[in-house]
């Protein structure tokens, strides 16, 4: 976008579009939002109440793009839209569906909030930090007929509440990506996590997609490192499992003891809370078969199924493990 | 590794040993001298992790290349109800198979042929197992390309095909390589779609390696890039952007032309059509 590249403020300009501007003006980069109308809004004939509010963003939007080149203030965060055809791959990528709720950390004009709602199902939640884009982004809801399943917030998104989304989606700086991180890996495992451009370096992305952009997402992966213990009931003894898992972000290591005997651990994976692994199991040294392990981890637990042998001869088990030590 | 065969089978297995480890240190300087494969036994973990990893069924026929004992054919027909072969150039591990077989009640269901790998008849395989050295695999990769079906599967046990990507990989106390033979998309095709747009002719043209694509269309002024082009056997899928949107196509190779159905638009009611594509007649020039 043109506009991020200004530095000075054209105050005259300001002015004259505070004049037009039923509301207090604040400086950001309107001559983008204006050049950027062709976010493909599904537009419902404006009726009512909403009329009045329409036109006046209407006659507030025609008199931006009258206005060549306007200037801009550097800013902290520089708002730059996502193309239509990136936001529409970042929710698809994210899997996003009707039981997700979706939080669009600077949304700017509302647009991956709206499409996440209109589109995809979901509900959705803007927070933004200027006002003006939030009055927007709230009639661009409105016409989108979305209004009722999406939440603009003004607010700081480093002072945002993130619990209740499923889904986040982010096109912010390195930086801002740096300082966000440790908070999005406390969020609830399984939380989705999606951006473009620019990723969070030393964690990778658990898919990534090119359609136009680099499109990433990141699946919150739940705490899995620590010592545990696991009681398995196959036959035709049951066996003591003890393993112990290292953790960088999604990627583990593990290793493991079977009845007090080194076992190693193989193929190890963790997404979201998701764990799976497979173990050899030598206990019956006529009968060697692996051992596929997969659980949830639900804090100091992990549960699930652990199946021995393929084939014929395949047959699964529950298991059951508890965290002994971090 | 250890060792499950018979005792007069465990020298052999360790004189192996010492060959495959010549063998890796002499891969890493890119030569491959040229060793016949020893015969030295997948363990039963081994041959359950191959056949698991190419998903194998009562559908498929299974041919394990330096089939050995005939373990591998032997358990494919027992455990997963496929029909096995086994191609084998020692003849007296030939004949050990087919008494094998016989006891394992499977006679009816495995064959073993007495002959080079490198030879022999493959094409009817949908599944080919092997756990061979390093310049065999190499060998036979051509043939293979050749003459298996687009969609057949090949898992390599130890030593994969350099510079084509496993699909799937599995490391379960040894390296697995499962590998789908990808059907042929390079070249330039008469592309149609009903896009919710109308109808459009799109020029596509496609570079391959192996299974992954890149190409894209010519327009009017330009070319679009196909995203996400990949191939999976004959199923093909890769994305346009066009009049502002996604064009999700999916489809199947056969020969000279491809067809399936392109979803356009995002969300959870994508607007579905059908396209087809034909091959124009290569030219190199």
């Amino acid at each position: 976008m043109t506009g991020i590249q200004h530095k000075k403020r054209d105050t005259r300009g300001r002015f004259l579009l505070g004049v037009l501007a039923p509301w207090r003006f604040n400086s950001r980069s309107w001559f983008s939002l204006a050049s950027s109308a062709s976010f493909p809004l599904e537009a419902a004939p404006l009726t009512g109440s909403s009329a009045v509010r329409g036109w006046v963003v209407g006659f507030w939007l025609a008199a931006l793009a009258a206005a060549p080149a306007l200037a801009q203030p550097a800013l902290e965060i520089p708002y730059v839209p996502t193309p239509q055809i990136v936001v529409d791959e970042m929710l698809r990528l994210a899997s996003v569906g009707p039981r997700d709720v979706v939080m669009d950390l600077g949304s700017g004009d509302g647009r991956i909030v709206i499409t996440a709602a209109q589109k995809f199902g979901a509900r959705g939640i803007g927070v933004e930090l200027d006002d003006q884009l939030l009055i927007v982004s709230e009639e661009y809801a409105r016409r989108a007929g979305v209004r009722d399943r999406v939440t603009f917030l003004e607010q700081d998104l480093f002072k945002a509440d993130l619990s209740q989304a499923t889904v986040i989606t982010l096109y912010l700086l390195p930086s801002v990506m740096r300082k966000l991180k440790p908070r999005l890996l406390e969020l609830k495992p399984g939380t989705r996590i999606v951006a473009h451009d620019f990723d969070f370096e030393d964690w990778k992305p658990d898919h990534k997609t090119t359609i136009r952009k680099n499109v990433m997402l990141w699946i919150v992966p739940a705490k899995a490192a620590g010592r545990w213990q696991a009681r398995l009931p196959i036959p035709p003894i049951e066996r003591q499992l003890e393993i112990a898992f290292t953790q960088r972000y999604q990627e583990i290591t593990a290793s493991a003891r079977l009845n007090g005997v080194q076992a190693q651990v193989w193929d190890a994976a963790l997404s979201g809370d998701r764990l799976r692994f497979v173990i050899v199991d030598s206990t019956d040294p006529d009968n060697e078969a692996n051992l596929y392990f997969e659980g949830r981890v639900i804090g100091n637990t992990i549960e699930g199924e652990v199946a021995r042998g393929v084939g014929a001869a395949r047959a699964t088990y529950r298991w059951r493990a508890i965290r002994t030590s971090p | 590794m250890r060792s499950q065969a018979v005792p007069s089978r465990i020298v052999a297995a360790c004189a192996a040993g010492a060959l495959f480890a010549w063998a890796g240190a002499a891969a890493t300087e890119n030569e491959f001298p040229d060793i016949p494969t020893p015969f030295l036994a997948s363990t039963p973990l081994a041959v359950d992790e191959m056949l698991r990893l190419a998903g194998v069924g009562p559908r498929d026929v299974v041919f394990d290349l330096g089939s050995g004992d005939g373990r591998v054919a032997i358990a494919a027909a027992r455990d997963y109800g496929a029909r096995g072969v086994g191609i084998e150039i020692d003849g007296k591990l030939v004949e050990e198979s087919r008494e094998h077989a016989r006891r394992a009640g499977v006679a009816d269901r495995v064959e073993f042929r007495h002959g080079d790998a490198l030879e022999a008849d493959v094409g009817a395989a949908t599944v080919v197992t092997m756990y061979l050295l390093a310049p065999l695999v190499e060998k036979l990769k051509p043939k293979l390309l050749a003459e298996l079906k687009p969609g057949a599967r090949i898992v390599a046990h130890d030593y994969g095909f350099r510079g084509w990507k496993p699909d799937r990989q599995a490391m379960i106390s040894k390296n697995f390589y499962l590998y789908v033979v990808p059907a042929q998309a390079a070249g330039k095709w008469q592309l149609r779609a009903a896009l919710p747009g109308g109808e459009r002719d799109y020029e596509l043209e496609f570079d391959q390696h192996y299974q992954e694509l890149r190409g894209g269309v010519r327009v009017p002024g330009g070319f679009l890039p196909a995203y996400e082009a990949r191939l999976s056997g004959e199923r093909i899928t890769f994305v346009l952007v066009d009049d502002g949107m996604s064009h999700r196509f999916e489809g199947r190779v056969r020969g000279k032309a491809m067809e399936g159905v392109v979803c356009s638009g995002p969300g959870r009611a994508p607007a579905v059509n059908a396209w087809r594509a034909t091959r124009v007649a290569l030219d190199k020039s």
